[in-house]
């Protein structure tokens, strides 16, 4: 498995999930634990590009894929995703627990072409609970990441 | 969770054969082995006890270029078993020819669970009854005979249609909806070989056997979905009403596609979802709407042949208004839909 | 500026953004669950399928036997260590591991410890026990279940308050209500799952959870495990998402330090969504009986207001509102009574606005009908009911700006386009409605302590034992620091959640800003005198200035004439490299043992109804507007405008946030949350996401957040009025008086969805 670049060869338990896999494996503990059955969206990560739950994947199924997660966001200088800079600049979290799985799911909703308008983003991130209920900045923060990478 | 045996097989005979290969011969059970595509379905009931597959047979590297291609010809829609839920909602030629299956989809789950969920695996997942899903509980569907703690529980969300004294657990998917309105077919392959079956006989009434859901054997394989469609499935729309406005099954949702003459029906698909324990085509409904003229009160006595039947429970007795009012709804605003 | 940062007026800080912003948007915030720990096993709960009975017996050697499974603890394993108690740091007072009788549904009966979490995890769902089963009682109605009177069963609630003689003003009432109202069980459903890591040094014991109080929970679990707090640590650098939910210790963070100890190496016990349901706290569902009378001008010359609320059976968990509802306007007589109901459930704690959010539901439901009762438009009603002197003790109040949330909030929202006849407002298949009613919530504060070092770069460290759930506590401590310092706010670093550090309040009851922000100031303070008796001093750079009317600012200390002196430059002149000052903040009326209940990790609150002077409370005015479909009758809310006046704002961004997502909770609680009990057996049937429904990103269009200049030197040194709970007060009630304008359905009982307005 490729994450965030780099080939890792795990001897995993066929029962861990991806999510566990990152989080207690590989040490990548951006990635998020928020309900373990696919109902909150804290542990989205890109697999192939494509906004996923790692939580409801086998990380064993995931053999040759290439996965991204928050950590592997920030560019080579480390400096920010504009993604990462847009919800810092419009305060698109509180407790910051979702935020990466929400980050994740932003980042797929624009290059899925689910972004828009207001209206589809709001539809298309309702997978990503927020529960300090920062709705309206993450709405904010991604039409202006949307923006900044569409000149990019 | 228990421990699985772990396969990933490259071409969809050599699944078969994996899933066919036990030595005493029997009929594999889903106790046995089960497929396993996108997963959102079953490694959530894996994670819960209440799948506890002793293999797992990976669909993922399925060779076969057909399982992951959207085919349009001949009108007939052909849905590769892996094309996955997002996949579809977003083709622009699904939701020109008939935006009800592209509108089931992308009003189903969430954009992540879309991009994992194949369409095979979604049409047949398994109900979200609370008493299900804990395994501490009484429930006729996961342990046959136990009981169903749902018909004197709490039973908001569940089914007034098709339903039994064994079950009455929701059948929760949206797409099926679609499916079982058009008329589709289902390709199988399993260990006798291929077959097709009707998408209205692919699930099964609960009965006194809820724990048989589908008319499929463990060793078989969905391998493609074909919907045939015309020119009018154009006007055609799903309806989904549920307590919020995204991520959430549907309490009451109506399927409704309109061959219109005018302000007449010539033919109309009707089925409906969140009420009922099967995906439900309410062929009454439709009987009741050819030749006439489509407005409120035509609209309302289909609604009203479509719920003639139901056995509402202590908590679920809105799904009876509720689900005619979605019917009514969508028919109108299927009539109205400028195509 | 954006809409996440508004413009500071009067007497609020800048909106600048969350120190710990980078860390959490690239991963690196480290939650307790996240911490690496060498050599860690997996502990996984397993639990009670039962509500009532006892253990008869216990099968674990299924367990026992699976590969990689290293220990189970269970019932009769926590030899020398004492049950949890129940109070302000214990969630209840039922050790589940200490006998065999089951209190509630998922009750802990084991914890099983495993190499890997798959392992521990199977191990503990081929846990089964035998009972001896009793039939539960569920809730209110349930047979068996014990009603008593609340007041001074807990130290929360010590009496039902009255005023006057209300059963003779409301007899002679012109226009009168009598109704009752009823708000659900409902979950806080943080997003981060609980969790407990415990690890050995020798005698020395450290905790990874997150904690809403590290402080009380150090000495509350030393007390279980007979241990000397100097050898407990808990750590808790960030939490996600707290709502009062990690404020009370549960039973779990003992048995798994016993499990630590039992294997000998650290032990990681992350508890599943649907287990945190029955093993944490929660809001116990209420009914209220509202009684209003008033005369035709609409003055109330009479208002009772009693509760009913559920409890567990051994635990007298109270919320009682009433202390705010029978202050909150100008009534002639006031008539209180709070119940407590005792059933086989898990104890509940605090949540959100424990008591206001259903109390205040309920008043301001009332009001919305009594206003419709007596032919007047809502905001008049309140206008003109708007009090001088609280009515229970006849106090005044520090500050009282709701007529002035109200106006705002009315003229952003524009209620004068409100057609008051109900069902009036269509915009084609939908039905409009617009309602609104006020949001109040006590000011507290409470013994905090703090310590600020400053060091000749300028660099500034400030260390409190506070807790970031997400309020943006670190941020304003830091700007606080910043602006009384002198310093840019990246020069200064905040470090919270750990009982290592100077002890802090629990982060409840809204009282971190003003308790951290004072105590923070008063170490500044501290520091600022000794840099300026320095400066000033013969020696100094400034020498002759005079150290009164000194200031800081860009890293100098600078005169009122202009001359300024460079900080490197007075630190040169003192001869040391650093300052650093540990200041112990305690509020006015603050008892003796105030400070050294502190280190005991006991919060003396003081503030709200309980100064002798004043009470004390913020204020807002919600509007919302609904929407429901005519045919299918979905509700949808389009927009919402809340006014919120809270004193000094420390940080507008911060502030807008808090108040914002508390509105949206407000929306959850009128529409969407709700835990269902199946009654027969007494548990919970919906423990996931899955079922129990928060509001998502779709719900959710326009919520403005509009911050009312207050000025309040009375409240507390910082003049800071906690607004983390005041949001999410009212807002249940503004949607049911908009549902009502709306469809002319008066819905009582929350949430209001389908069910309820379909036929």
């Amino acid at each position: 498995m490729r994450i965030n670049g780099q080939v890792y060869n795990l001897g995993l338990d066929n029962r861990t999930s991806l999510l566990d896999a990152l989080r207690d494996h590989v040490g990548l503990t951006g990635t998020k634990k928020g309900c373990d059955h696919g109902q909150c969206g804290a542990c989205t990560v890109l697999i192939d590009g494509k906004r996923v739950l790692s939580c409801l994947s086998f990380a064993v199924m995931n053999e040759g894929r290439e996965v991204t997660t928050v950590e592997g966001l920030a560019s080579a200088d480390d400096s920010l995703h504009p993604m990462q800079q847009a919800f810092i600049d419009n305060d698109a979290f509180q407790c910051g627990y979702c935020t990466p799985g929400q980050i994740m799911s932003a980042i797929g909703c624009i290059s899925e072409g689910h972004a828009g308008s207001e209206d589809d983003i709001r539809e298309y991130m309702s997978g990503n609970l927020c529960r300090c209920a920062a709705y309206p900045n993450i709405v904010a923060a991604i039409l202006q990441a949307r923006d900044e990478m569409r000149r990019a | 969770m228990r421990p699985f045996v772990f396969e990933r097989p490259t071409n969809i005979s050599a699944a078969v054969a994996l899933v066919s290969s036990f030595a005493d011969g029997r009929a594999p059970t889903q106790a046995d082995v089960q497929f396993i595509a996108g997963g959102t379905n079953l490694a959530d009931y894996m994670k819960l006890g209440v799948a506890r597959p002793r293999r797992l047979v990976d669909l993922n590297d399925l060779s076969e270029p057909a399982l992951r291609q959207i085919r349009i010809s001949d009108g007939t829609i052909r849905f590769g078993a892996l094309v996955r839920m997002g996949e579809a909602a977003d083709r622009g030629d699904v939701k020109r020819h008939c935006p009800l299956l592209a509108e089931s989809l992308k009003f189903a789950a969430s954009a992540q669970i879309r991009n994992m969920a194949s369409l095979a695996g979604n049409v047949l997942q398994r109900t979200r009854c609370e008493y299900f899903r804990e395994t501490s509980w009484p429930c006729n569907k996961r342990v046959p005979g136990s009981g169903c703690a749902a018909m004197e529980g709490l039973n908001r969300q569940h089914a007034v249609l098709g339903t039994s004294d064994a079950c009455i657990a929701t059948y929760h998917g949206d797409f099926a909806q679609a499916l079982i309105a058009l008329d589709a077919v289902v390709d199988v392959e399993g260990r006798h070989g291929t077959r097709q079956i009707r998408f209205a006989k692919l699930h099964q009434l609960p009965g006194d056997t809820p724990d048989v859901e589908t008319d499929l054997a463990a060793d078989e394989v969905i391998t493609a979905i074909n919907v045939p469609f015309s020119e009018w499935s154009r006007r055609s729309r799903y309806l989904k009403i549920r307590d919020r406005e995204s991520y959430a099954f549907a309490l009451a949702s109506a399927a409704v596609a309109l061959d219109m003459d005018g302000d007449t029906v010539r033919q109309a698909r009707i089925a409906l979802g969140g009420v009922a324990t099967v995906p439900w085509r309410a062929r009454l409904a439709e009987e009741a709407l050819v030749g006439k003229r489509l407005d409120q009160s035509a609209a309302e006595t289909a609604a009203d042949a479509a719920f003639a039947e139901a056995k509402p429970r202590r908590h679920n007795e809105f799904k009876v208004p509720l689900g005619k009012r979605t019917l009514v709804r969508a028919l109108i605003e299927t009539r109205d839909m400028k195509v | 500026m954006n809409q996440a940062a508004p413009a500071p007026k009067e007497n609020m800080g800048n909106p600048i953004p969350r120190v710990d912003a980078g860390l959490k948007v690239t991963g690196q915030a480290g939650y307790p669950a996240d911490l690496a720990v060498a050599n860690v096993a997996y502990g996984v709960l397993a639990t009670s399928n039962i509500a009532k009975g006892r253990i008869s017996a216990l099968r674990l050697d299924k367990a026992r036997a699976m590969p990689g499974v290293l220990d189970i603890v269970s019932v009769g394993d926590m030899d020398g260590v004492d049950k949890p108690k129940f109070g302000n740091t214990g969630a209840s007072s039922i050790g589940p591991l200490h006998d065999r009788t089951i209190f509630h549904d998922g009750q802990i009966i084991a914890l099983v410890v495993a190499e890997t979490f798959e392992a521990a995890e199977e191990g503990a769902m081929q846990i089964s026990a035998d009972y001896t089963q009793e039939t539960p009682s569920a809730s209110f109605d349930s047979a068996g279940a014990e009603m008593e009177p609340a007041a001074g069963k807990s130290p929360l609630f010590k009496e039902d308050v009255n005023a006057g003689d209300f059963e003779a003003a409301y007899s002679t009432a012109a226009v009168k209500i009598d109704q009752t109202y009823s708000t659900p069980t409902q979950h806080h459903n943080p997003i981060e799952l609980f969790s407990t890591t415990a690890m050995w040094q020798g005698d020395k014991l450290t905790i990874y959870e997150p904690s809403q109080n590290v402080t009380g929970w150090k000495i509350e679990l030393a007390r279980q495990l007979n241990i000397d707090p100097v050898n407990v640590r808990i750590v808790s650098p960030y939490i996600g998402g707290a709502f009062g939910s990690k404020g009370p210790m549960t039973a779990r963070t003992a048995i798994v330090a016993v499990a630590a100890r039992r294997v000998r190496r650290p032990v990681r016990c992350v508890v599943s969504r649907m287990q945190a349901f029955n093993t944490q706290t929660y809001r116990a569902e209420t009914r209220h009986r509202i009684r209003i009378g008033a005369g035709k001008d609409g003055r109330i010359t009479a208002f009772a207001h009693e509760g009913w609320e559920v409890t567990s059976r051994p635990d007298p968990y109270v919320v009682g509102g009433t202390s705010a509802t029978g202050r909150m306007y100008d009534y002639g007589s006031v008539l209180t009574r709070v119940s407590l109901v005792h059933a086989d459930r898990n104890t509940p704690g605090y949540m959100r606005s424990p008591p206001e959010t259903p109390y205040v539901y309920a008043l301001e439901n009332a009001m919305d009908e009594m206003a419709v009762a007596l032919g007047m438009d809502p905001v008049q009603f309140r206008r003109i009911n708007e009090p001088q002197k609280e009515p229970i003790g006849g106090k005044p109040f520090s500050s009282r700006s709701l007529i002035n949330c109200y106006d705002q909030a009315a003229e952003a929202f524009g209620w004068s386009t409100r057609d008051p006849a109900v069902g009036s407002m269509r915009d084609g298949d939908w039905l409009v409605g617009m309602g609104c009613a006020t949001a109040i919530y006590p000011t507290a504060a409470a013994p905090c302590a703090a310590r600020v070092r400053l060091t000749a770069d300028g660099q500034v460290r400030v260390q409190c034992g506070s807790h970031e759930i997400g309020t943006g506590v670190r941020t304003v401590a830091a700007q606080m620091a910043a602006e009384r310092l002198g310093v840019d706010i990246d020069k200064v670093a905040v470090e919270m959640g750990d009982s290592a550090l100077p002890p802090a309040p629990v982060s409840g009851g809204s009282i971190s800003t003003a308790s951290v922000c004072s105590a923070v100031l008063k170490a500044c303070e501290a520091v600022r005198e000794k840099l300026f008796v320095a400066a000033a001093g013969n020696d100094g750079p400034l020498a002759g200035s005079g150290n009164a009317k000194l200031d800081m600012t860009n890293e100098k200390v600078v005169t009122e004439t202009g001359k300024s002196a460079k900080l490197a430059d007075v630190f040169k002149a003192m001869q040391i490299g650093a300052i650093e000052e540990y200041a112990e903040f305690a509020p006015n009326g603050s008892s003796p043992e105030a400070l050294k209940k502190l280190y005991a990790g006991q919060a003396e609150f003081h503030g709200g109804d309980q100064d002798k002077d004043s009470v004390k409370y913020a204020f807002g005015a919600e509007f919302v507007e609904v929407r429901i479909n005519s045919y299918t009758r979905e509700i949808r809310v389009p927009r919402m405008v809340g006014a919120f006046a809270a004193g000094r704002i420390m940080n507008t961004r911060t502030a807008r946030s808090q108040l914002m997502g508390g509105m949206i909770w407000g929306i959850g609680q009128a529409l969407h949350e709700a835990t269902e009990i199946d009654q027969r057996h007494a548990r919970y049937v919906n423990r996931d996401l899955q079922d129990y429904l928060v509001p998502v990103n779709a719900d959710i269009k326009a919520v403005d957040v509009i911050l009312v200049p207050e000025v309040d030197h009375e409240v507390n040194p910082a003049g800071v009025k906690g607004l983390g709970e005041l949001g999410n007060v009212g807002t249940a009630a503004a949607v049911a008086s908009a549902v009502y304008h709306a469809t002319g359905r008066r819905i009582r009982d929350l949430p209001i969805r389908i069910d309820d307005l379909i036929t």
